[in-house]
């Protein structure tokens, strides 16, 4: 047995990529359990046919019931649901998508970096909904300001409050001429529209960009496939003292020990490891507040007619952007409070399904619209409510005999309500650009799908109605942090990446303060 | 010459000479197995009668074009045969069903099962498919399985080695490669 690190970080992903790469600069010992492997991206990932895989692309039948985004490809990325299964209400299905692989979901996301402003982190003194965060934009602006360039941002600057601006590379791609239409047409109707705001690379994730900058300092550790059971408390102090694990490829149980804990599972997993732990619940929130951010995927399909043919003239299609939240920002104006953003891209061909024709009439028109398609996709804010939460459920256990989560999670009046609305925007918004519309619809997604599960650890000032403090330490366990995405109180329509790395960096910050201090 | 190519000449020889006239020609790779080059296999999920009228509704859905081919070139029916075997019972059901109600309507309104009716008539039965897109699923099976079933026909026709190969010149894309991730242990 090798000697105590001191800090002992569950999980690889963003979260906890962030703090080892932040305590590791510190010159803090850390020991990383992740449940996965690690991928060897030459050796495990290659080219290949479609028609060569056994299921010519559509995957195994029934493999992956929740996971939407998993096809034959990438199959083998998702956590499997028989060996990490879950429950949830008979009518109110939850996607619950997974990757347990050394870097977690950054192996996967969107690169989507957006931050958060005080329409989020004060959200309470907006429209007396919720809680307010306990801390403010000003608070975690400069974390942003470090988080932005490791991870090569590229975006355009646009002084809008309910948006702020960050560290980018420069953005200065010209726009196509449909999406040039579209951007006047939001103009016309004061809708404020960006670019993208991404993090460059193919691969910007956890294991290239946080993971080998912390193990070239010598500190880190890193133990794959260690799942972990749950958090060891010293009885005389309260505090944490490490974790119990089991490997997950021999079934060997295990306990690592340290001074500090970091949890950064992912939302849920971190919470279903304190919640099996019985800790860090002196509130009864812990498990509620569950929300993410609805997605309509698609919400509108649109032909740019000019494209038809293949006739489009150089410039026209192509290129996206982004729509920025637009409702409720300085006075309540539709039946629902927050707001919601658009993706839209131009250039692509809409699906056959969407043709009210087969055969070859049906080819005749695919060929004509090929590329001539323009799309919006929907990300609506979800609020956190008492009622959606998980708790665990002792009947059933995972493949290493750990208890498994029941997730309720319900979209109300406020959601739908959204949804309509931002269906009879993107409607206008497109007519507006002169394109012809396919097809448009105010379908969520289920609960979890986009992949932005949020809440059920939130922070808060007051320890009776939050489980973490303004820096992520748990207000019961005083040397316990968590540093996930479970911490949020509220997420706007942002997708929530990079306000994780941030939150992740400034708790190490502090919690690397308070071990030079000896106060943990 | 070596051993491979030895025995796919002497493959696609003794298939040329066996397969009946209306069959593609053997293209020069080796068929899945020698059975698969001289024989017709029988499906393993659908009744005969079911797969017939699936491979009729294939070749509506799915006819080869100019420069590519279509459902029954690219064995869509055998391999949805394969796949629906493989599905969960919902969609099995939806398939058997929707097949099942596509006869029965044939025989009731033409006296003929599916496969025997003309084009028109064809054309008549699959009235649903020329309903505006919704996104919910229609509430009428039969309408249910055959927006199911274009999509699958098609995908399954454009995921395949025949279809690579007819449009391979075009784009990577097209071709249907992509980045495998395999298992990792």
């Amino acid at each position: 047995m090798a000697s105590s690190p001191d800090v002992l970080i569950i999980g690889s992903g963003a979260s906890g990529g962030m703090a080892a790469h932040t305590l590791t600069k510190l010159g803090i010992p850390c020991l990383m359990l992740d449940a996965g492997p690690a991928v060897d991206f030459e050796r495990q990932r290659s080219l290949r046919a479609v028609y060569d895989l056994p299921y010519r692309g559509f995957g195994r039948p029934g493999r992956f019931p929740h996971v939407t985004q998993a096809n034959e490809f990438n199959g083998n990325v998702w956590a499997d649901e028989k060996l990490n299964p879950y429950t949830y209400p008979e009518n109110d299905p939850y996607y619950w998508v997974r990757i347990r692989l050394m870097g977690g979901k950054t192996l996967m996301w969107g690169r989507a970096s957006w931050r958060l402003s005080d329409y989020e982190f004060k959200c309470k003194d907006h429209d007396g909904f919720g809680e307010n965060w306990p801390i403010s934009y000003a608070d975690l602006a400069p974390y942003y300001d470090r988080v932005e360039p490791m991870f090569r941002v590229s975006g355009r600057k646009e002084g809008l409050p309910q948006l702020p601006d960050g560290v980018f590379i420069p953005d200065e791609s010209r726009d196509s001429v449909s999406v040039q239409r579209f951007l006047a047409s939001a103009g016309r109707m004061k809708i404020p529209t960006t670019k993208q705001r991404r993090a460059t690379g193919q691969l910007a994730s956890s294991v290239n960009l946080l993971l080998p900058e912390a193990l070239a300092t010598g500190r880190l550790t890193i133990v794959p496939n260690a799942v972990v059971r749950e958090i060891s408390v010293d009885r005389n102090t309260g505090l944490a003292n490490g974790a119990h694990f089991v490997d997950r490829r021999t079934g060997r149980d295990y306990h690592a020990s340290a001074r500090v804990v970091v949890v950064g599972a992912s939302c849920l997993e971190s919470t279903r490891i304190l919640l099996n732990s019985r800790i860090a619940n002196s509130s009864g929130v812990l498990g509620r507040y569950l929300f993410d951010q609805f997605y309509i995927k698609s919400v509108i399909t649109c032909i740019v007619p000019e494209a038809r043919g293949g006739r489009a003239p150089r410039g026209l299609m192509g290129g996206g952007g982004y729509i920025v939240r637009f409702r409720n920002l300085a006075e309540r104006e539709k039946k629902f409070i927050r707001g919601y953003a658009y993706d839209f891209g131009s250039g692509g061909s809409p699906a056959p399904g969407y043709f009210p024709l087969y055969g070859a009439a049906l080819q005749k028109e695919l060929a004509d619209t090929a590329g001539a398609g323009f799309g919006m996709t929907t990300m609506g804010e979800v609020l956190p409510r008492h009622e959606n939460r998980v708790r665990i459920n002792p009947e059933l256990k995972d493949a290493w005999g750990i208890p498994s989560l029941h997730i309720e999670q319900r979209y109300t009046d406020n959601e739908y309500e959204m949804a309509r609305d931002s269906m009879h925007v993107a409607d206008e918004l497109c007519r507006g650009a002169g394109f012809e519309v396919l097809a448009k619809h105010a379908q969520m997604v289920p609960p979890g799908e986009s992949i932005h599960e949020l809440g059920t650890c939130r922070m808060g000032g007051d320890p009776k109605k939050s489980v973490l403090n303004k820096f992520n330490r748990s207000h019961d366990v005083k040397n316990l942090f968590v540093v996930d995405g479970s911490s949020f109180v509220s997420g706007g329509s942002q997708n929530p990446t990079l306000t994780i790395l941030a939150l992740s960096m400034r708790a190490s910050e502090y919690m690397a303060e308070k071990m030079r201090t000896r106060e943990i | 010459m070596n051993r491979r190519e030895v025995l796919r000449t002497a493959v696609a020889a003794s298939a040329a000479a066996v397969l009946p006239a209306q069959q593609p020609e053997p293209n020069a790779k080796l068929a899945t197995t020698a059975a698969d080059a001289v024989a017709v296999a029988k499906p393993r999920f659908f009744a005969e009668g079911e797969f017939a009228a699936l491979q009729r509704l294939g070749d509506i859905l799915m006819p080869a074009q100019q420069n590519a081919p279509g459902a029954a070139q690219a064995g869509a029916a055998g391999f949805l045969d394969f796949l629906l075997g493989e599905s969960p019972v919902d969609r099995q059901s939806l398939y058997r069903e929707g097949l099942a109600a596509l006869n029965e309507q044939s025989r009731g309104r033409y006296g003929k099962p599916f496969t025997d009716i003309s084009g028109e008539q064809a054309d008549a039965l699959l009235a649903p498919l020329r309903q505006p897109w919704t996104y919910q699923a229609p509430s009428d099976p039969l309408a249910d399985f055959l927006l199911a079933a274009k999509e699958d026909v098609m995908r399954a026709t454009m995921n395949s080695s025949e279809w690579a190969e007819a449009v391979s010149g075009r784009s990577r894309s097209a071709a249907g490669l992509g980045l495998y991730w395999h298992p990792v242990e």
